[in-house]
């Protein structure tokens, strides 16, 4: 069966430990890859989709040497192998301009300012992957304890 | 996760392969080998469905290509010029064409069967009518003159749920009562036990709704569906005159016993449910057409003519003419739940088609038995077959095989309504398990709201089960008396073995008609 992958980007590796150590809860059913730059995402892209895995959720930083986060959630919006992937833009340093582009030419599902709260980070992640499991028709009975409510009954109204 | 599930898959196809090499002589019966391939299809239906390592509607699928392959009248077969290498169709030992094999083109019209029509009637209104939020708004309306004592909103909330399983899939019935509750629930006090009454209120009224007509859930789909080809169908009208009835008293039953189990102590609560009836053209156009439907099914073919089937077909018309349903709407129709039952009728098509069923009940004196122990004896398999697996499936797989055995009985069953009352209570009590988180996808839903334990699920779910059985064994036999049932086409085993091929020998007596 195919793995559901969550990305996570940030150029400080300590930034990055804190946000796969916050996403613990979701690791029994999915699998957290972690990537230092936006090129280096984008490897591990290529090789997830080669695998024939999903990337459900990506996590990304602004601010980065290269490419920035905008820069790389925006080329994973225009990505056919993308289209239902969710993605939040995590970062304290994004200027009004930056806001503005993450949202028209990257179309990010969550802002998240730092320093964030962790339960509102999972929070969010699980009501991303849960309408992104229902988006993609995977069997969401694999995933019903770590699913959110909310999202699950707003799509299973019309069943 | 995925290892389990492919040893599960690889332990049923072994023993399914293995079923292919049964003694079967040595057990009193005789067989040819379609036979016995549809007796490892249905051994294969039964594990996967059971141990689920494939979505069940997969299963349904695999069994109808499964038929179509090995024991159908266009099998597999392999020829190269001219010379017949292997078929699928031909008798090894004596190289002729086996004579009971299956129509193909029958195989595949169970996905156009009536009654899947009929169920796709129900899958239009019930789009058209959430699209529309007529759900939404009608239970809004409804639930008004519960007031805003707890104990009576949940008596309104476990009537709305059932009225709207009736006609709406149990699932997306669950999944927007427990969307309007969720918000107040969180407003409860923790130790409130009440929570528990709320949370379990909703899928219990899920599964018992479905049961007051025809198209409320699958299980009844495959009761009409085997009563159909016995010439014993029963009216959309008939099924509701005692459906309703049947509901009603379950949910009042299953109310006093939520109130007595988990006590309320809130002392007033409200739901809000926003919004207003939409005014649109094509609003109106839901509304008239769902109330006509209705009425047409409710009236039925004694009144006004039409068959229920046809019924179905006519919203289906509408709302595609006036673009109620798009086509977006249309392929976003659960499909799945079709084929799923599809594949329970092409079982029963094997099973009868090819004479297994009667090779198998002329093994078994099932005459000689009490008629009333085999109808108990048959519902308690199928409630508890019903928790652990999905209702669906269950009926798909035990419905044939009591119809046929239902059909042998001849008279000894009359006093109780027949084979009639013999399907009509293993459909419901399909539809009663309810014990278990994984029993239905509403139990999962309410489950996952945390707001009730395993063990609050399973006391509740086992005592409305028995309580439902009970219920439903009384009203069988009051019916019978009251002679609402026809009398199906039955069989005496003599005529069974004479005919060969077919299970429902034309020897039926059509007495009492069908009450108004």
């Amino acid at each position: 069966m195919e793995k559901i992958t969550i990305l996570c980007v940030d150029d400080q590796a300590e930034v990055l430990d804190s946000v796969v150590r916050d996403l613990r809860p979701l690791q029994a059913f999915f699998r957290v890859e972690e990537a230092g730059s936006a090129d280096e995402a984008k490897k591990i892209l290529d090789e997830i989709c080669r695998n024939g895995d999903y990337i459900g959720l990506v996590i990304s930083d602004h601010v980065m040497p290269g490419e920035t986060g905008v820069e790389l959630l925006g080329a994973i919006f225009r990505d056919d192998r993308f289209a239902d992937t969710k993605k939040i833009l995590l970062t304290g340093q994004a200027n009004h301009a930056d806001t503005i582009r993450a949202i028209n030419e990257a179309r990010v599902d969550n802002y998240f300012e730092k320093p964030w709260k962790p339960e509102d980070l999972v929070a969010t992640a699980k009501k991303l992957l849960t309408q992104f499991i229902l988006k993609k028709g995977i069997e969401y009975k694999d995933y019903m304890p770590i699913l959110d409510q909310a999202a699950l009954l707003e799509n299973l109204r019309g069943a | 996760m995925t290892k389990v599930k492919a040893l599960k898959g690889l332990i049923a196809l072994a023993l399914a392969v293995g079923c292919l090499f049964l003694p079967y002589e040595s057990f009193g019966v005789v067989l040819n080998a379609v036979e016995i391939r549809v007796i490892a299809i249905f051994v294969l239906a039964a594990l996967f469905w059971i141990l689920e390592p494939f979505p069940i509607w997969t299963t349904s699928m695999f069994v109808i290509v499964l038929m179509l392959l090995t024991v159908s009248d266009k099998g597999l077969m392999f020829s190269f010029g001219g010379d017949t290498l292997f078929s699928m169709q031909t008798d090894p030992a004596t190289g002729e064409k086996f004579s009971n094999l299956v129509s193909s083109k029958g195989l595949m019209a169970t996905f156009a069967d009536p009654i899947i029509m009929l169920f796709l009637g129900g899958f239009f209104l019930a789009a058209a009518a959430t699209k529309y939020k007529l759900d939404m708004n009608l239970a809004r309306f409804l639930l008004k003159p519960f007031g805003t004592n707890p104990k009576f909103v949940l008596l309104g909330l476990m009537t709305i749920t059932a009225v709207f399983s009736m006609f709406m899939s149990n699932t997306a019935t669950a999944a927007m009562m427990l969307a309007i509750l969720a918000p107040v629930l969180s407003m409860f006090d923790e130790s409130d036990k009440g929570r528990a009454a709320f949370a379990l209120a909703i899928p219990i009224a899920a599964n018992v709704g479905g049961m007051g007509t025809p198209i409320g859930t699958p299980p009844n789909a495959i009761a009409l569906k085997a009563l159909a080809d016995m010439d014993a169908s029963v009216s959309f009208g008939t099924w509701m005159l005692f459906g309703v009835p049947y509901v009603v008293i379950l949910i009042l039953l299953s109310w006093l016993l939520l109130l007595w189990l988990f006590p309320i102590s809130k002392p007033k609560m409200e739901l809000n449910v926003g919004g207003e009836f939409l005014k649109t053209p094509k609003a109106i156009i839901v509304y008239v057409t769902f109330t006509v439907t209705v009425l047409l099914w409710v009236l039925g073919k004694d009144i006004v003519g039409i068959d229920s089937n046809i019924v179905a077909m006519i919203p289906m018309a509408v709302f595609a003419l006036s673009q109620v349903i798009t086509k977006k709407d249309l392929n976003g129709m659960s499909w799945d739940v079709l084929w799923l039952v599809a594949g329970g009728f092409a079982l029963g098509v094997g099973l009868q088609k090819t004479g297994l069923a009667e090779h198998l009940i002329g093994a078994i004196p099932f005459a000689s038995w009490p008629a009333f122990g085999l109808m108990v004896g048959a519902g308690v398999i199928c409630l508890f077959m019903a928790n652990f697996m999905s209702h669906t499936a269950t009926a798909a797989l035990l419905v044939p095989i009591i119809a046929a055995v239902g059909g042998s009985l001849g008279g000894s069953l009359d006093g109780l309504g027949g084979v009639t009352a013999l399907l009509v209570s293993v459909a419901f009590a399909s539809s009663l398990g309810m014990s278990l988180p994984i029993s239905t996808p509403p139990n999962a839903l309410a489950h996952a709201t945390g707001l009730v334990d395993t063990k609050g699920m399973a006391k509740t779910g086992v005592a409305i089960g028995i309580i439902g059985m009970v219920l439903t064994y009384v009203m069988m036999i009051v019916l019978a008396h009251l002679g609402v049932f026809t009398p199906a086409k039955t069989t005496d085993a003599a005529s069974v073995s004479a005919q060969g091929t077919t299970i429902v020998a034309p020897v039926a007596t059509t007495a009492a008609p069908v009450a108004k």
